[in-house]
C-alpha cells in the first residue's frame, strides 16, 4: 500500500483513522473472585470522540475472547486492517463517535499490554506465567471500573459487546446498576453451557499437551505454538457455520486442479484458511492467557452463581437490547432469548431482537445493515 | 390512510378506556407498536410487544419500546400465571395458528385478556362472497389471497360460542358498525364491522 491510497482511505467518511491507545496503571490491590490477590495492574485502552462536559455520552466497548483494545481506527499508517469493529464505530457509523465517547479496554489477564500471565510479578521479578490468578469475567468488569473512575466518569450511555463481551456487559449492568443507563449485548450467553466448555477444553488441552507448554512456564517468542494454532484452528469453526463455510470455500481446491491430489498437504481453500487463521494468531496472542481466558468463559454462569437469572437481574436499572443470531450454535438464540425472558419475568425492561445471518457466531462483527440500525435505534432510544 | 388511521383510533381508544393506568400489558403480534406507544402515553403501562416480523421490532426500538421478537406460544409458556395485568391481542386473532391454546395461556398469564378482531359475519363480507365471489379487502386485510398470510377469519357468532363452551366470561364487549367507529347494536353478526371483547376466566 502507498501514501497516496493511505490517504485516500483516511480521507473517507466514517473512518477514525490513526488512533492510539493509552496504558491505565492502578496502584491499588486487587482482589480476585478468587480471593487471590495482585499489588495493582495495569489496562490498556483506546478512546475515540470527545467526552461531553456532562460526561453523559460514555459507550463502552467490551471486546470478546481474542480481540483487544483496538477496536476502530488504525495504529499505524502500516497497518493491514483497522480495529476489529471499524465497521461499527466511527463517525457517522451506528456507534457514532461525533456523538459518543467510545471507551474499549483490555481485559485484565489479557496479552496486548494489560496484566497478565506474561506480565512480571513484582514479587518474584518473574512473568506470573501460571501464577497468574484465575480472572473471571466479574474480575475484568471490576478492573475496567477503575478506568472509569481514573476517568471521571460516572455514567454509561452504554454497554456494548459480543460474545465474551456480552457476558461483561450483562455482568456490568448486574455490578454497577447506577452507572449503566443502557446495555446491548449480543451473540452471547447467561451461562456457558457443556458444549462450549467442551469445545474449550480441546482448545487447553491442545496447548498443555504441547511440550513447548512446559507447564505454562514457556520463554517469549516462544511455547507452545503448534498447541495454540490448533486450538484457535478448531475454535474458528465454531464461530462460523456451516452454511457460511460453504458459501465461503466450498470444496474449492487451492490449486486449479480439481482432480484428487491424495496430499495430506493444504489441500482445500478451508484447509489453507484455517491455518493461516492459526499462525497469524500465535503471533498476537498468548498461550497462558487462552487458557485463563477460555477459563473465565466456562466459570461464567450467573444461574449458578446468583441462585436464578431472575435475582441475577433483579437490582438491574438498565435498558436492555439483546440480539441474537440465527445461525450462531456456540451461543445460539435460545441462550440469548432466555437472558431478556429472565428479565422480563424480573420486571425489567429488556428488549430481544434477532437478525437471520449465516456467519454464525461471528454474525455480530460482520457488515449488516439491520444490525447497525438496531444498534443505532437503541443508542438513539429514551 | 387518513380513514386507515381514524379507523385505527376507536378500537384502540376503546382499549385504552378497559386498562388501569400503570397496568403490565402484553401486547401479542404488537406490529409497529402503535397500540403499545398509545397506551405507554395515555395509560403510563409498563408493556411489552411480540411480533416475529424484525423489521417490526426495528420499528419498536426506534420508538423506545419494550419489544420482543419471536413466537408467541413459546413467549406465553415463558411466564408465571397471573404475571401480567393484561394481555392484548388486537387484530391478531385470525393470524394464529393454534387461537385456542393461544387464547388459554393469554388467559393463563394475564389476568384480563381483551381481543379485537374484524367480524367474518359482517354482511359485506357475505355478500362479497355470496354475490362477488371473493373476499373483502379492509384495513385489517388489506390484501388479496395470492399476498397474504394465511389467515383464520371469525365471526362474533362463532367467538361467543366459543366463549360459552369453554366457560371464558365475557367482562365488556363493544360491537363497531362497517365504520369500525359507530357502535352496533342490532344484529351484530350481520352489521358489526368489528368486536372489542374483555375476556377473563
Amino acid at each position: 500500500m502507498n501514501d497516496a491510497e493511505d490517504n485516500v482511505a483516511l480521507d473517507e467518511l466514517g473512518e477514525l483513522g490513526l488512533v492510539s491507545y493509552v496504558d491505565f496503571v492502578s496502584r491499588e490491590p486487587f482482589l480476585y473472585e478468587s480471593g487471590s490477590e495482585i499489588p495493582g495492574f495495569s489496562l490498556r485502552y483506546e478512546t475515540y470522540g470527545h467526552l461531553n462536559e456532562a460526561k453523559s455520552n460514555v459507550v463502552l466497548i467490551s471486546h470478546a475472547l481474542t480481540a483487544d483494545h483496538h477496536c476502530a481506527g488504525i495504529n499505524s499508517l502500516q497497518d493491514r486492517k483497522p480495529g476489529w469493529w471499524n465497521n461499527m464505530i466511527g463517525p457517522g457509523k451506528p456507534i457514532d463517535t461525533n456523538r459518543f465517547f467510545v471507551i474499549c479496554s483490555n481485559c485484565l489477564g489479557g496479552c496486548q499490554g494489560s496484566t497478565g500471565p506474561t506480565s512480571i510479578n513484582p514479587e518474584t521479578g518473574r512473568p506470573y506465567q501460571l501464577e497468574f490468578p484465575f480472572v473471571s469475567i466479574r474480575d475484568m468488569v471490576k478492573a475496567q471500573k477503575r478506568l472509569l473512575d481514573h476517568l471521571g466518569v460516572s455514567k454509561l450511555h452504554a454497554v456494548v459487546g459480543g460474545s465474551m463481551g456480552g457476558m461483561q456487559v450483562l455482568q456490568w449492568a448486574i455490578e454497577y446498576p447506577d452507572l449503566v443507563e443502557r446495555i446491548l449485548p449480543m451473540a452471547t450467553t447467561s451461562r456457558q453451557g457443556s458444549q462450549a466448555i467442551a469445545f474449550n477444553e480441546v482448545g487447553r488441552q491442545a496447548i498443555m499437551q504441547d511440550p513447548e507448554w512446559m507447564q505454562g512456564n514457556y520463554k517469549e517468542n516462544v511455547g507452545p505454538r503448534v498447541g495454540l494454532a490448533i486450538a484457535r484452528m478448531m475454535a474458528h469453526i465454531t464461530y462460523l457455520s456451516d452454511k457460511g463455510m460453504d458459501m465461503k470455500f466450498g470444496r474449492r481446491r487451492r490449486s486449479k486442479n480439481s482432480d484428487t491430489n491424495f496430499s495430506f498437504d493444504v489441500d482445500f481453500e478451508v484447509e489453507s484458511y484455517l491455518r493461516y487463521q492459526g499462525q497469524s494468531f500465535i503471533n498476537r496472542f498468548d498461550a497462558n492467557t487462552y487458557l485463563y481466558f477460555t477459563k473465565a468463559l466456562d466459570y461464567f454462569d450467573l444461574e449458578g452463581q446468583y441462585g436464578s437469572l431472575e435475582k441475577a437481574f433483579e437490582g438491574l436499572q438498565s435498558k436492555v437490547l439483546v440480539i441474537g443470531f440465527t445461525s450462531d450454535w456456540l451461543f445460539p438464540p435460545e441462550g440469548n432469548r432466555e437472558i431478556v425472558l429472565a428479565m422480563l419475568r424480573a420486571g425489567k425492561d429488556a428488549s430481544y431482537a434477532e437478525i437471520a445471518l449465516d456467519f454464525g457466531h461471528d454474525s455480530f462483527l460482520v457488515e449488516s445493515p439491520d444490525l447497525y440500525e438496531l444498534v443505532r435505534a437503541f443508542l438513539d432510544s429514551d | 390512510m387518513k380513514k386507515a388511521s381514524e379507523k385505527r383510533s376507536v378500537d384502540m381508544q376503546i382499549i385504552s378506556d378497559w386498562i388501569e393506568p400503570g397496568s403490565r400489558i402484553l401486547d401479542l403480534g404488537c406490529g409497529r407498536g402503535v397500540m403499545l406507544d398509545f397506551l405507554k402515553q395515555k395509560k403510563s403501562v409498563v408493556g411489552i410487544g411480540v411480533d416475529s416480523d424484525p423489521s417490526k421490532i426495528l420499528t419498536g426500538v426506534k420508538k423506545g419500546l419494550t419489544v420482543y421478537q419471536g413466537d408467541i406460544e413459546a413467549f406465553l409458556a415463558s411466564f408465571p400465571d397471573g404475571f401480567f395485568d393484561r394481555v392484548l391481542c388486537s387484530r391478531t386473532l385470525p393470524e394464529l395458528s393454534q387461537p385456542s391454546k393461544i387464547m388459554n395461556e393469554a388467559l393463563r398469564v394475564g389476568r384480563r385478556l381483551t381481543i379485537g378482531f374484524v367480524n367474518q359475519g359482517y354482511w359485506k363480507s357475505r355478500f362479497g362472497m355470496l354475490f362477488g365471489g371473493g373476499r373483502l379487502i379492509n384495513e385489517v386485510h388489506p390484501y388479496e389471497w395470492h399476498e397474504s398470510r394465511p389467515s383464520n377469519p371469525v365471526s362474533i357468532k362463532e367467538f361467543e360460542e366459543y366463549c360459552t363452551k369453554e366457560k371464558i366470561s365475557i367482562a365488556r364487549k363493544v360491537y363497531l358498525a362497517g365504520d369500525w367507529k359507530t357502535p352496533c347494536h342490532f344484529r351484530s353478526n350481520f352489521f358489526g364491522g368489528y368486536a372489542l371483547y374483555d375476556l377473563a376466566r
